[in-house]
């Protein structure tokens, strides 16, 4: 379990308690996150996911992999040095606490 | 307390086992099945994200093909899933699918216009021509003046090999033929693109490289034969659900046919609601805990996502159909890593599809109360819906 703190654009801010394992993306939708969309459903075919963590816990996850950061490109907001897909971003103890937050657009 | 998913009972109204699982044994092992049942939406996005526990790589239809498994998208881990994931999603990305929405658009059109005049017709003659020809489209698979089989025996094809057997819980003569015969067409159309190659999936597929490893024979094979199964099968189910759906509430019919706007909102109620992929599985590689029962290494499990959708604990009131619900996390494609990879086409094709069938026929309603549904361990569609224009 980890809690999570999800920062919606506007600044609205929802922490919830995500089961070891599950994405941040499916947490989210499962959560009505609404900056979060997931089109594809983690198979990691679309960008809608994308989502800023915060700089100091970057090195908590493991780094994004190629197909990960390609599918970046596609973004529809900014993509900046801590851009992930929170697809690609799976809880376990390690990221308990992390904080992220929602691009102005998911397209 | 059984739960038997080759029962015909199941195929006609899963819904009402599905509850009783959820709410009294919602880790269940099914004697029938020879499998465990999961059927809560937590506990199936839990192990749908798992695959490290939950493998796919022996099979993951309820019952499977024969040596399918491990040589496909659906059938394989990663690392291996991914890379070859990798050579064919660009394919099916959102924006390399903008190209396909005039073509689709015409084929829905010409299908659509047959049924113009008719009072009563079979939903599944527009479907299937439509979906067929799509598949078509989207794979490149030959068509017109170099098509080498008929468009209806592709869709019979891909229909018969996802059956099963209720009595033997098995898969038939008639269904290990079906599946034969997909695979030997899909070594002919290999074989076409090799010898000539197009820029199309196929072509691109045939001749792809996994970090300087050509794909095996049997993957290139296995993948494009799963490839025109899902797509027709599932595109298929799909469309006869959303229609089914849209006959039987009148309502909501009539609130798309309004604003078609209307129809992407009403599609996803749809997948979510009643979709036609109920249920996949997978196998332990450890053994799991789960509301006190021990499931062991190398059991199979069943994901039920057609239970998961309707988990009140996750959709509330959920036997409704409400299209304004946006029932966003639903089921209706899996999850999780396997989640289906032609979402955005599917979505494309349907809203069209419908936009345009409407045009013709705005006011419909089901001709039967009963309808015979497909006899399948994994998908759910009725095998013919008779409409009836007003």
């Amino acid at each position: 379990m980890a809690k999570i703190t999800y920062v919606e654009h506007s600044g609205a801010a929802k922490t919830v308690d995500v089961p070891d394992g599950w994405s941040l993306m499916q947490a989210a939708v499962a959560n009505g996150i609404s900056g979060i969309v997931g089109e594809c459903g983690g198979s990691m075919a679309c960008a809608t996911c994308h989502c800023y963590v915060e700089e100091s816990r970057l090195g908590d996850l493991p780094p994004a992999e190629a197909g990960e950061l390609e599918m970046l490109d596609m973004a529809a907001a900014e993509v900046r040095p801590t851009s992930r897909l929170a697809c690609q971003i799976h809880a376990s103890p390690k990221i308990d606490g992390l904080v992220i937050h929602m691009p102005e657009t998911q397209g | 307390m059984h739960f038997d998913p080759y029962s015909p009972a199941v195929d006609a109204d899963p819904f009402p086992y599905y509850k009783r699982l959820r709410d009294e044994a919602p880790c269940f092992w099914s004697e029938e099945a020879q499998m465990w049942i999961l059927s809560r939406y937590a506990d199936i996005v839990g192990a749908g994200q798992d695959w490290r526990t939950y493998s796919s790589a022996s099979g993951n239809m309820m019952t499977e093909l024969p040596n399918r498994a491990g040589a496909t998208l659906g059938t394989t881990d990663p690392p291996r899933h991914d890379r070859l994931r990798a050579l064919v999603q660009s394919a099916f990305l959102k924006r390399n699918l903008e190209g396909l929405a005039d073509p689709i658009r015409a084929i829905a059109r010409a299908a659509a216009e047959e049924l113009r005049g008719e009072a009563v017709f079979d939903f599944k003659d527009f479907s299937a021509k439509f979906t067929v020809r799509v598949l078509m489209a989207a794979l490149g698979l030959p068509s017109g003046d170099e098509a080498i089989v008929d468009e209806d025996t592709v869709r019979e094809k891909a229909v018969l090999m996802v059956q099963s057997d209720p009595r033997t819980r098995a898969k038939g003569p008639e269904h290990l033929a079906a599946f034969e015969w997909m695979r030997d067409y899909a070594a002919q159309v290999i074989a076409m693109r090799r010898a000539a190659p197009r820029n199309d999936l196929i072509s691109n597929f045939a001749a792809a490289e996994i970090d300087g490893d050509k794909l095996d024979d049997r993957e290139v094979l296995l993948t494009t034969t799963t490839l025109i199964m899902a797509g027709v099968e599932s595109l298929g189910g799909f469309m006869m659900m959303f229609g089914y759906n849209l006959a039987t509430f009148p309502e909501a019919r009539a609130a798309v046919v309004a604003n078609p706007d209307l129809i992407a909102d009403a599609m996803e109620e749809s997948l979510r609601f009643n979709t036609s992929a109920q249920r996949f599985k997978r196998k332990l590689m450890r053994d799991v805990t789960l509301h006190g029962e021990t499931m062991r290494e190398g059991d199979f499990v069943c994901l039920a996502y057609g239970s998961g959708n309707r988990d009140e604990r996750q959709y509330p009131d959920p036997d409704r159909y409400d299209i304004g619900r946006k029932p966003r996390g639903h089921l209706g494609f899996g999850g999780g890593v396997h989640a289906c990879l032609g979402t955005s086409v599917a979505r494309l094709a349907t809203r069209i599809a419908f936009e345009e069938f409407h045009k013709v026929a705005p006011n419909y309603s089901r001709v039967a109360d009963q309808l015979a549904w497909m006899p399948s361990s994994t998908f759910r569609s009725p095998l013919v819906l008779e409409l009836a224009v007003h």
